[in-house]
């Protein structure tokens, strides 16, 4: 079973995959026609979620009050002090400087952004307002977590668990740098209204309805609140998620969404209650707008 | 929502914010994971305070080891606090995702202990798996409840060799040859009973789970 499983071989594995009860090689062919084969991706996450569903069966067994509480105490020490306010995977260092973003008082935004010949200058621009730096680290990382993974897989020592996170980080990786350079990905520069230090960008992978948020210089928000993003349409504000920066200001939100691509009026952030508004109901303290009008 | 992506979609296609609280007013589990992947330890605190049980049940169950169990509960929590950006309601419930990494934990220590010692997996004559649902099940949530209840029901409609490939597969963390070699059953015969109760597990879940809407 090394070698390569038909469609129909492998659906006859699906269920034994889907709770890790194959052999090595198995899985491993199995895996390979997987990652090809929608159907039997689709058909493998729904397979997987039947397997958790199995965890429910068990009878709930509570710890003692001491050994409760004493795991407690421990995993929240351990939580502050690993503390990493992004919102996204690791990345703890800015993903741009403050003089690589264009205030947007100075940006020469399009007026539409569904035109073509805007969009057209804004790709063509890409390149000088991305952050030369956050590429080459997001580069870096796929690399090193190419490496890794390599290693991990040549010595078939490590576990099932890390490789597949290795690949999974890898994916990211992979996604993010596609979201941020991609050729159908327009850029939105954020100020800080009515002026300051907080600044941002929005990368709009069109493509993929994919939307990268970067902030750098962010103050922390008052306590009990919490930041939310907004994008703004002409008829409604769709929230984009809350988060909270991190010690040095800086913040990471990634989301999926399709738009039209002559929705979008603006991009903005407020403070909000800490779970969110289900709309704005403060003033955006950053804001960016998508057309000058 | 593209399901492949492994960040949180904080995009809700109704372009409202995803459910922050539970019917009871208490903060949702996908919201902790939210506030968790921005650092919120004190969210960190409630799904604990709200899943410890389950999560340690899931771990005991396969260490079969109590004494053990604490180290692998401190380690599920920990790798949630550390993935919670990467958990995608796209893919399944917070809590099904908290569930998995607990059977994952769980079977990782077991394996390890098993390549020390060269013991088997699983121990003999353990205590049926699944149980009845205690009356009201307290220290869960109604949602968790409910849950529960509907699984028990799906897994007592399938003959019980069916349910014994999916027990010692899914808590014993045994490949299907092994699970052939322990019953005594040909490999095919396993992987006949493991596909048939797959297969009918997911119908009566989905099944279940639109009658209790």
């Amino acid at each position: 079973m090394s070698h390569g499983m038909t469609h129909e071989e492998t659906r006859d594995t699906l269920e034994g995959l889907s709770l890790d009860a194959l052999s090595a090689a198995e899985r491993d062919a199995a895996l390979a026609h997987v990652a090809t084969c929608r159907m039997c991706r689709d058909h493998l996450t729904a397979l997987r979620d039947t397997a958790a569903q199995l965890a429910y069966g068990v009878t709930p067994l509570p710890m003692s009050p001491a050994q409760r509480d004493r795991l407690r105490g421990r995993l929240l020490e351990r939580a502050k002090a690993d503390r990493n306010p992004t919102v996204d995977f690791s990345l703890r260092t800015p993903l741009a400087t403050t003089a690589d973003v264009i205030p947007i008082e100075a940006a020469a935004e399009p007026r539409h952004l569904g035109r073509a010949s805007n969009w057209a200058a804004m790709a063509a621009s890409l390149i000088a307002v991305l952050s030369i730096g956050m590429l080459v680290r997001t580069w870096d990382e796929r690399d090193v977590l190419r490496a890794s993974l390599g290693a991990v897989a040549v010595s078939r020592a490590a576990d099932a668990s890390a490789l597949e996170a290795s690949r999974v980080a890898i994916a990211d990786r992979d996604r993010l740098i596609a979201n941020l350079t991609g050729p159908d990905v327009a850029v939105m520069t954020l100020a800080a209204n009515p002026g300051g230090a907080p600044s941002a960008r929005m990368f709009w992978d069109r493509s993929v309805d994919a939307w990268t948020f970067v902030a750098h210089h962010l103050p922390a928000p008052r306590p009990g609140r919490t930041y939310q993003l907004w994008l703004v349409t002409a008829s409604t504000k769709i929230s984009a998620g809350i988060f909270t920066p991190g010690p040095d200001g800086e913040a990471v939100v990634r989301a999926k969404y399709a738009l039209d691509r002559n929705a979008l009026d603006a991009v903005a952030v407020t403070e909000e209650p800490e779970r969110g508004s289900a709309q704005p109901t403060t003033v955006p303290f950053i804001v960016g707008t998508a057309a000058t009008r | 929502m593209d399901p492949s992506a492994p960040t949180p979609p904080y995009l809700s296609p109704s372009a409202e914010v995803p459910p922050v609280e539970t019917a009871g007013g208490a903060p949702a589990d996908a919201s902790l994971l939210q506030r968790m992947s921005a650092g919120d330890e004190q969210a960190l605190g409630v799904l604990y305070d709200r899943w410890h049980a389950y999560v340690h049940a899931i771990v005991v169950r396969i260490l079969q080891r109590p004494d053990e169990a604490d180290d692998v509960v401190e380690e599920v929590f920990w790798q949630a606090w550390r993935q919670a950006g990467r958990f995608d309601p796209a893919r399944g419930s917070a809590q099904t995702w908290l569930l998995t990494i607990a059977r994952s934990r769980a079977l990782d220590r077991v394996r390890a202990v098993k390549r020390r010692r060269e013991e088997p997996l699983d121990g003999e004559g353990t205590a049926p798996i699944f149980e009845a649902a205690a009356e009201g099940d307290p220290g869960l949530d109604a949602e968790a409840s409910e849950r529960r209840t509907i699984v028990l029901a799906a897994l007592s409609d399938l003959p019980p060799e069916q349910r014994e490939a999916l027990e010692l597969g899914y808590f014993s963390g045994l490949s299907q040859s092994e699970i052939a070699e322990r019953t005594g059953q040909p490999l095919g015969t396993i992987k006949t009973r493991t596909r048939l109760a797959m297969q009918k597990l997911r119908g009566r879940l989905q099944m279940l789970r639109e009658v209790a809407r």
